[in-house]
């Protein structure tokens, strides 16, 4: 494949996923909106935002690392996405998973956050750093039973490459991993709750304490660029969730592919969206602790039962 | 030649006329002492070189025209003239050290001295037990009116309780003779010991313990010594040298000479006696802030350790040579070492320790001491130190654990107090009068025996195990920069850098790829590192000697060729870091905790050695150790060792004090190269293990430890406020990451770990050398004191930057690399619930890296700091060679894989194949470069876009910020930095107590307790002392189990 068609098609799968992550958190705060009982913006309104922020005459900068730190952001979010195999079988969106396996998505997951700590750092802000100090704390719990669940993914397929975890689940649905290590994806899918950062574990954003959190001295297209790479990096979590757990996406027609990963990480998001709903925020430490707690068991327990039984 | 006997002669009639001579002056009748003196040396001089080097036989001599045994007979071996040249030239060197006194004092004192060093001689040479017994009353009667001689009240009570415990002793010894000489009908020793199957039954047995239990007691065993220590107190230094070691040198020669009249199986009774000795009087010494009680408690201990010695070779009957070695090592070593500290304790004239910090006003006399002190705690290159080493091979051999055991717990008492009393020498800040000028009568005797000490040593490492001149480079380097004081410290620096060149082109090439990537770290590293250190002004003395030192005794380690030869540059290694670390303003009790457990580590080691084979071979011993098989004991053994190097998981809390409080540009020597020397012992270790595998697996325990190291490092690092602290807990979480992969023992583990090393070495150096220059700017550790250093320092902040992206493992630098295999070779392995504490651990790591990020160089800029200027070229120099290297191995991450996986190939099957750049494992793939090459790409995208798009980007200055309804007022309420985590430390809960270091500290407690407890039994009661006396000999009797 000549670099051309590479790049035409990553960039084809960057706007796919970009515009259908914007969507999404269109739609969520929709959702909110109507559990709060508002009517709530409509759900083009995330691209409304990027737009206006965009054409702000004047960008604050505070240096440097101010300046960078928005750009590591999206670089995260693109690498991230960049390295996992999106729809199973698409050449299209197989992007460049070649690179590595998933242990290399779980670490550049970390790029965008640390480059994007440091800009927001450099801002001077009180609030940017707390919020940061929060999130990275939280952060390390969250990962544990997800790591733990990964393992135990590792031990089940014997690979760590996410197309052959794909691959392995294909058939049937009683093939997903879902099914077949049901403690795992329970572990996985609470740790998700506090990557998405929905309530309870809103504690990095939190409004009421430290308005925004990190990016509160971000505007204009600094702003924009963390606005877009929400979208972008949301997408991307939720399609290695999908791949990870639910089977992937894998249709020999593109579109029903893509329909098909678009039913499923809506789903899969929507789980952390009830959930945020429904639940009060927790303090800091009672998050930190909630994750260290069960999760982290049920995350051994998940190695314990593909590693023995 | 001359007859001996006319040291006798000659004594007794000088002694006689001097009161005489004196009224014609007292120079006179000091220049009749010091010639007397002087011809006793000279003779014994010339007989010793006789016996030495001309191989003539032993002479005897027979008194009063008869052959013995009709005739008391006197006899001069090699051993008696060595005993008897020491300690006659102890006797003159004190005689002259005392010079004043002597002038000063009643001639009664120059005849008694005189008389005293006649009796030495004569014990030492007398073959008549009756004769014995005559000379030691000549001693002992001197010895009690010489320790009046400064006329005090605590002098005078010292001296009638040693009066009385001589007297009982006496008695004991004239008993015992009467006995033998009923059951043999002789006193000479020779016969008596050719007729000893008379003394065979239970009667005789008892006759000669009373003989020999009674000199037994003249060598104040513990717990019946307490008529002996006051006198170490009490008395003028000049005299209780000669007591310590004059006066006990006679009487041990005594003790050797009629030892084997007891039959062998009654021997193990002094060989405990004489370690339970060595371990109680040192432990008791931990609680003696009095140099000369110390230095008592010290000479009891020693004694005690000589007799163990010289009883347990009798009665195993070995080769001579180990015995002189082995004991012999253990008596010259006090000896010298000995006698010149009590005179240096005559100099100082301070009766505290902690008031030892005036001898930094006088260099020489401090370096003097350093020298005796290192000697008397049986560190390399002194006699001392090769005693030992035979000690735990023979030891182990005979299956004599506890005392092993004993006499390491009882070297490490001693070398606590001896350190510490070194550490207030060396850091003490007292603002005193300065040291009056030492005379120079006072000073050449210490002078003489550090001289001989050196010689001693130089000679052992030659003559008796022929090692290589490249194993004394770490010394002579400290000499020779010694001698070069004079210069600048830059130009000291190049002379250091030339020198580790040089080394480096010495050693170059090495056997294998494995000895070479270790030479890249320990060498090159060094090298590199050096450039740091020129920014230093001044002549900073006794600083590169040092560095030197520890360099290329790193370097030696891994070409070393034995075992011995591999410890002993270790121990070069330990004490330059521990002299390093010491020159830290504040770094007294972070060194003491550093050379305590580094020694423990180094006893352990010690005793593992015990259990090893000899080896003999020209290649270097890690390329040998696969054919070795290590005993379990002994591997276990050296592991620990190992492990105290490596800071891990309970054995750690040396590491904060250590690296935070040496010097700044010292600190990256530690973090980066020096903590690899751990993992280069665990390595070898595990080569040797992975081809002589037993059942047991120490290493999967060893992995668990790596675990948790990582864990517990990365939490501590979190809540530090200094900064270097907060850099040394990481080093001991990152080591734990090497740990675990070396215990791995598989292929794809042992790439991690080497990986991991060569990684660490890298950004530790960096980060390491960065933070030196910022402390160096601002002048502070502590983190939150500092801020928004960035716009100040940009190239600091660069290499930190990096720095914290490889120590975290972000792609697309070398870090992730090292994370890959590390989780990959865990899975292979079925390391699950490990690899998930390696990912939690690592999760940590950004928290510390953040903070520390964050809280130096962003957020608010501090008023101070406005001025701050980028830090030094000559810290940036390193920093620059560093990011290269990192960026080098993350772009092509061919140019460390490719050899590493021939260096791992040597001892497992590979498990990994590398097609171009891509490197795939059993279950996943990584492709470096192209990673490397995708994150330019998706970073390069939105920049270009931010660049072309963004509105008019306009800078704003400090504190214009989005604060709603409240202002920022200054940068210290604006910075976010103090406890940053706090959040954190509640939700740990119970895991932040700080258990190990209490434990430990509970440990210091529970032993100075114990060693209180012990001290209560020295009442300074006589007549409770005569009981100790009583007792002692009973339950000796009761142990000897006749």
């Amino acid at each position: 494949m000549s670099i051309t068609t590479k790049a035409l098609y990553v960039i084809i799968s960057v706007i796919v996923a970009t515009i259908y992550g914007l969507a999404l958190n269109g739609v969520v705060r929709k959702i909110y909106a109507r559990v709060h009982g508002r009517f709530g913006p409509p759900v083009w309104q995330p691209f409304i935002d990027i737009i206006k922020t965009h054409g702000n005459n004047v960008a604050i900068s505070h240096g440097i690392m101010y300046y960078l730190g928005p750009v590591f952001r999206l670089a995260g979010g693109l690498g991230t996405y960049l390295f996992i195999p999106v729809i199973f079988g698409s050449v299209v969106f197989s992007n460049f998973s070649l690179a590595g396996d998933l242990l290399l998505v779980m670490y550049f997951i970390f790029f965008g956050q640390l480059g994007m700590a440091l800009g927001a750092g450099e801002g001077g802000h009180p609030y940017s750093p707390i919020g940061i100090a929060r999130g990275l704390a939280q952060m390390t719990t969250f990962e544990v039973p997800f790591a733990l669940s990964v393992i135990a993914l590792a031990i089940q397929y014997n690979t760590l490459n996410i197309t052959t975890i794909v691959a392995a689940q294909q058939g049937s649905i009683l093939n997903w991993t879902l099914f077949t290590n049901p403690l795992a994806v329970v572990a996985a899918m609470i740790s998700l709750l506090g990557m998405n950062m929905h309530s309870p574990f809103s504690i990095v954003l939190a409004p009421q304490e430290i308005p925004i959190g990190p990016p509160i001295e971000m505007n204009s297209s600094f702003l924009a660029t963390l606005q877009t790479n929400r979208g972008l990096f949301g997408a991307a979590k939720l399609v290695l969730f999908m791949n990870l757990y639910f089977g992937g996406a894998a249709h020999a027609n593109i579109f029903v592919a893509l329909l098909i990963m678009i039913l499923k990480t809506f789903i899969i998001y929507m789980f952390s969206v009830f959930v945020g709903a429904a639940y009060p925020r927790f303090r800091p430490e009672q998050s930190m602790r909630f994750f260290l707690k069960w999760p982290t068991l049920i995350g051994i327990a998940s190695i314990l039962f593909v590693a023995y039984f | 030649m001359v007859n001996p006997i006319y040291i006798l002669i000659l004594s007794l009639v000088i002694g006689f006329l001097l009161t005489i001579i004196d009224k014609a002056g007292r120079k006179l009748s000091l220049f009749f002492l010091y010639g007397v003196l002087s011809f006793n040396v000279a003779v014994m001089f010339i007989w010793f070189y006789q016996f030495a080097f001309v191989g003539r036989a032993s002479l005897m001599i027979h008194t009063a025209g008869f052959i013995a045994p009709i005739s008391i007979n006197l006899k001069l071996g090699l051993l008696e003239a060595f005993v008897l040249l020491l300690a006659n030239l102890a006797g003159l060197m004190s005689a002259m050290f005392l010079f004043k006194k002597l002038k000063e004092t009643h001639i009664s004192g120059l005849i008694l001295y005189l008389v005293l060093i006649m009796g030495v001689n004569g014990l030492v040479m007398t073959r008549d037990l009756f004769n014995m017994f005559v000379f030691i009353e000549i001693l002992s009667i001197s010895t009690y009116a010489l320790i009046s001689i400064d006329e005090n009240k605590r002098s005078f009570s010292a001296g009638f309780k040693y009066m009385i415990a001589g007297g009982i002793t006496s008695t004991f010894f004239l008993l015992g003779i009467i006995f033998i000489y009923y059951f043999t009908g002789n006193l000479n020793l020779d016969t008596v010991l050719g007729n000893s199957s008379m003394l065979a039954m239970k009667t005789g047995v008892f006759s000669i313990f009373l003989l020999i239990v009674s000199i037994f007691i003249e060598l104040k065993p513990f717990p019946a010594n307490g008529w002996a220590l006051d006198v170490y107190q009490a008395v003028n230094s000049g005299i209780t040298s000669v007591i310590a070691v004059v006066n006990s040198a006679a009487i041990l020669f005594v003790f050797y000479k009629i030892l084997p009249l007891l039959p062998d199986q009654y021997l193990m009774v002094f060989v405990g006696a004489g370690i339970v000795t060595f371990l109680f009087s040192n432990l008791i010494g931990i609680k003696q802030t009095d140099p000369k009680r110390l230095l008592g408690y010290s000479s009891i201990a020693q004694m005690g350790l000589v007799v163990a010695a010289i009883s347990y070779t009798t009665k195993l009957n070995i080769s001579q040579d180990l015995v002189f070695i082995m004991a012999g090592g253990i008596f010259i070593n006090h000896f010298l070492a000995k006698a010149g500290l009590f005179w240096i304790t005559g100099i100082i004239k301070r009766s505290e320790i902690k008031d030892w910090g005036i001898l930094r006003n006088n260099t020489p006399l401090l370096l003097l001491f350093g020298v005796l002190l290192f000697a008397l705690a049986g560190l390399p290159p002194f006699p001392g130190f090769w005693a030992k080493w035979e000690m735990a091979k023979i030891f182990v051999s005979n299956n004599l654990y506890v005392g092993l055991a004993a006499v390491l717990i009882g070297s490490l008492f001693e070398a606590f107090y001896l350190f510490r009393w070194f550490g207030y020498a060396i850091k003490n800040e007292r603002k005193e009068e300065s040291l009056k000028p030492v005379d120079f009568s006072q000073l050449f005797p210490v002078a003489v025996f550090v001289l001989i000490t050196l010689l001693t040593s130089v000679w052992i490492m030659i003559r008796v195990y022929a090692f290589d001149l490249i194993n004394f480079l770490p010394v002579a380097a400290v000499f020779g920069m010694y001698l070069l004081n004079f210069l600048k410290a830059k130009l000291k620096a190049v002379l250091a850098i030339i020198v580790v060149i040089l080394y480096g082109y010495s050693i170059y090439p090495l056997e294998t790829a494995l000895q070479s990537l270790f030479g890249i770290i320990f060498v090159i590293g060094s090298g590199i590192m050096i450039i740091t250190t020129m920014n230093r002004k001044g002549k900073i003395s006794g600083f590169y000697g040092f560095l030197l030192m520890m360099i290329l005794s790193m370097g030696n380690l891994i070409i070393a060729k034995s075992f011995l030869s591999f410890f002993l540059n270790w121990e070069f290694m330990t004490i330059a870091a521990y002299l390093l670390i010491l020159r830290g303003k504040k770094g007294q009790v972070p060194a003491l905790t550093f050379i305590t457990f580094s020694l423990a580590g180094a006893y352990l080691m010690l005793a593992g050695f015990g259990f090893m084979p000899n080896v003999l071979s020209s290649n270097a011993i890690i390329n040998t150790i696969g054919s070795i098989e290590i005993p379990l004991a002994a591997m276990i053994l050296l592991l620990l060792g190992f492990l105290i190097k490596s800071a891990s998981f309970g054995l750690h809390i040396w590491i904060p004090g250590a690296y935070a409080e040496a010097e700044d540009d010292v600190t990256p020597f530690f973090a980066s190269i020096f903590s690899k020397t751990g993992i280069f012992g665990l390595l070898l270790v595990a080569i040797s293990f992975i081809k002589h595998s037993s059942e047991f697996n120490p290493f999967y325990w060893l992995g668990w430890l790596g675990a948790i190291s990582a864990i517990v490092g990365a939490f501590l690092a979190t809540f530090q406020e200094d900064v270097k602290k907060l850099m040394a807990y990481s080093s001991m979480s990152q080591l734990g990451y090497i740990i675990a992969s070396v215990s791995l023992l598989s292929h794809l583990g042992w790439i991690s770990a080497l990986y991991l090393t060569l990684n660490h070495f890298m950004f530790k150096a960096m980060i390491f050398v960065a933070i030196a220059g910022v402390i160096h700017r601002t002048g502070t550790r502590q983190m939150y004191k500092m801020g928004g250093l960035i716009k100040k320092m940009p190239i600091s902040y660069i290499t930190v930057l990096i720095g914290i992206i490889a120590v975290s493992g972000v792609p697309p630098l070398s870090g992730f690399g090292s994370k890959w295999l590390l989780y990959s070779s865990m899975l292979e392995k079925g390391w699950y619930l490990q690899a998930g504490v390696f990912f939690f651990a690592s999760g940590v790591s950004f928290l510390y890296l953040y903070r520390m990020i964050h809280t130096i160089f962003l957020g608010q800029l501090k008023y101070e700091h406005q001025n701050v200027k980028e830090a030094p070229i000559y810290f940036l120099i390193p920093q620059v060679i560093f990011i290269m290297g990192i960026m080098a191995i993350s772009m092509f991450p061919n140019l460390i894989i490719k050899p590493l996986n021939s260096i791992v190939g040597n001892y497992f099957a590979s498990t990994i194949m590398i097609d171009g750049y891509n490197v795939t494992s059993s279950l996943g793939h990584w492709n470096g470069n192209m990673v490397m090459m995708v994150t330019m790409g998706v970073f390069i995208v939105p920049l270009v876009f931010l660049i072309l798009f963004n509105g008019r980007t306009q800078k704003v200055k400090q504190f214009n910020i989005v604060f709603a309804a409240e202002r920022p007022e200054s940068p210290q309420t604006t910075h976010f930095a103090h406890n940053m985590f706090s959040h954190y430390y509640k939700a740990l809960g119970g895991l932040t107590k700080p258990r190990i270091q209490n434990f430990w500290n509970s440990v210091s407690e529970w032993s100075n307790a114990i060693a209180g407890l012990f001290r209560q039994i020295y009442t300074g009661n006589g007549q409770t002392y005569l009981l100790h006396i009583l007792l002692y000999i009973v339950v000796l009797y009761i142990f000897l189990g006749v």
